[in-house]
């Protein structure tokens, strides 16, 4: 059993199929030097104050021998020979499969523009996360491409350490406006209460600077001083290992259970696009909950185990102090009403599609989910014809 | 000790704050189990960390939903 990937998805597979009785070898070669380690924080609490030491492992070191779960890290995947039932790597080494979980993640999309520019960053990894902290700590002036959940959370926690920070965003809505004008406009008002610069509909117009961004002047005319630029415009599948296998690089399709195309070869997490029944498609997930249900359901698949029934798409966050928890699909909304006061942060955002519940967002009402859950539960069943 | 935690094991996700905040009363296995018994305080922080607010409280005397 050879899991490649050392993230969420991989260790959940590795656990449950420990707990499953599953008493063939189990190992883990993980691309990052780190055991494997949970990411939201990454973009939150380790980015607070005296954040330094922490380590925010999914599990500690002895577990691994503990369950005879062989880790291999700081080794990243550089081809699958599916024929032999092989994965090389970019030491040199191969190991040989009979069960192959693809479980490498994704990538944070970069912007050409700045390649070139020593003071620009990205946030997936630790160290990423780490070297932003420090910034933040000695007040650096951060500026952040994106305003998803990524660039917002960063510039919270910019603003908990009174770090000045600013956010340039293309769209016109933060979250890709998939949470609608109301909760936008809500987390907007936050964030500039806050002290936060938000840009809408704004891009890059020109870069000063020579080895370093220095100031960057955007489309809608303001000047802005740069220490430090934070580029938050997503991620994509870190699927490069995979260009000969014939399997996609943009995320493998697979079932229910994390089968892709090819025999023997399964995938979960961030590089899976596993089929969601309502939707009628494969869908690249991202979310947290995604890849711990998707690397758990790879587990059962290989212990002989019915797949778990889909699980609703669900996501939480936090910023300044507010805990936003999302269900369903808030993209097929056509509608959005507001039951409750935005601005006393106590309130359920209904989504809409011809009337229908589609999604949620709850903030302040923990008590209103359950019941949320139970009406959104027809989006985890196949559409009726 | 007048509180009894209830997991919805279909909306837990695993997510484990439950097992770090009271790990002498949730553990994690594919979703979180409970394993013993602790102060209600305990528990109410627990509940209130889960992320996917499926833990419920219940009153042992009353049998009332304390929490969500």
């Amino acid at each position: 059993m050879l899991i490649v990937g050392g993230g969420l998805a991989a260790q959940r597979c590795a656990e449950t199929l420990r707990r499953g009785g599953f008493d063939g070898g189990v190992r883990i070669v993980c691309g990052e030097r780190h055991r494997p380690y949970d990411r939201p924080p990454l973009s939150k609490e380790l980015l607070a104050r005296g954040a330094d030491e922490a380590f925010p492992l999914l599990r500690p070191a002895e577990w691994y021998g503990e369950h005879a779960v062989d880790l291999i890290t700081g080794v990243r995947a550089s081809a699958l020979d599916h024929d032999a039932h092989r994965v090389e790597f970019e030491d040199g080494s191969a190991l040989h499969f009979d069960h192959l979980v693809a479980a490498t993640g994704a990538r944070p999309r970069t912007l050409p523009e700045f390649a070139p520019y020593a003071n620009v960053s990205t946030l997936r990894t630790l160290e990423d996360s780490r070297r932003l902290r420090e910034l933040l700590s000695e007040g650096r002036r951060l500026v952040i491409i994106g305003a998803g959940f990524v660039g917002l959370e960063v510039a919270a926690a910019a603003r908990a350490v009174d770090a000045p920070v600013a956010v340039v965003e293309l769209a016109r809505q933060p979250l890709g406006g998939v949470l609608g004008a109301e909760v936008g406009d809500l987390l907007v008002r936050l964030h500039r209460s806050a002290g936060v610069e938000l840009f809408f509909e704004t891009e890059v117009s020109e870069i000063d600077g020579g080895e370093r961004v220095e100031a960057l002047t955007l489309s809608n005319g303001v000047r802005l001083s740069v220490d430090h630029l934070l580029v938050a415009i997503g991620v994509v599948p870190d699927l490069g290992w995979l260009s000969s296998s014939g399997l996609p690089t943009v995320g493998i399709p697979t079932d229910l259970g994390g089968r892709s195309a090819l025999p023997d070869v399964y995938a979960a997490g961030d590089a899976a696009a596993f089929h969601d029944p309502f939707l009628e498609r494969h869908a690249l997930i991202g979310h947290w909950e995604a890849a711990s249900r998707q690397g758990a359901a790879v587990a059962r698949t290989i212990l002989g185990e019915d797949p778990a029934p889909a699980a609703l798409s669900s996501f939480w966050s936090d910023q300044y102090g507010m805990r936003i928890q999302y269900l369903g699909h808030a993209a097929l909304a056509d509608e959005v009403t507001i039951e409750g006061d935005l601005d006393a942060r106590d309130f359920v955002a209904h989504y809409t599609q011809a009337g229908r519940l589609v999604a949620a967002v709850v903030v302040g009402r923990p008590r209103a989910v359950p019941e949320l859950r139970n009406r959104l539960s027809y989006l985890t069943e196949t559409t009726a014809v | 000790m007048t509180l009894i935690p209830l997991i919805d094991a279909a909306a837990c996700s695993a997510h484990g704050d439950c097992e770090e905040i009271a790990p002498e009363i949730f553990r994690l296995e594919d979703v979180a189990v409970v394993i013993g018994d602790g102060p209600d305080e305990l528990m109410l922080v627990a509940a209130r960390a889960c992320p996917s607010i499926a833990i419920r409280l219940i009153e042992r005397e009353s049998g009332e939903q304390v929490y969500p």
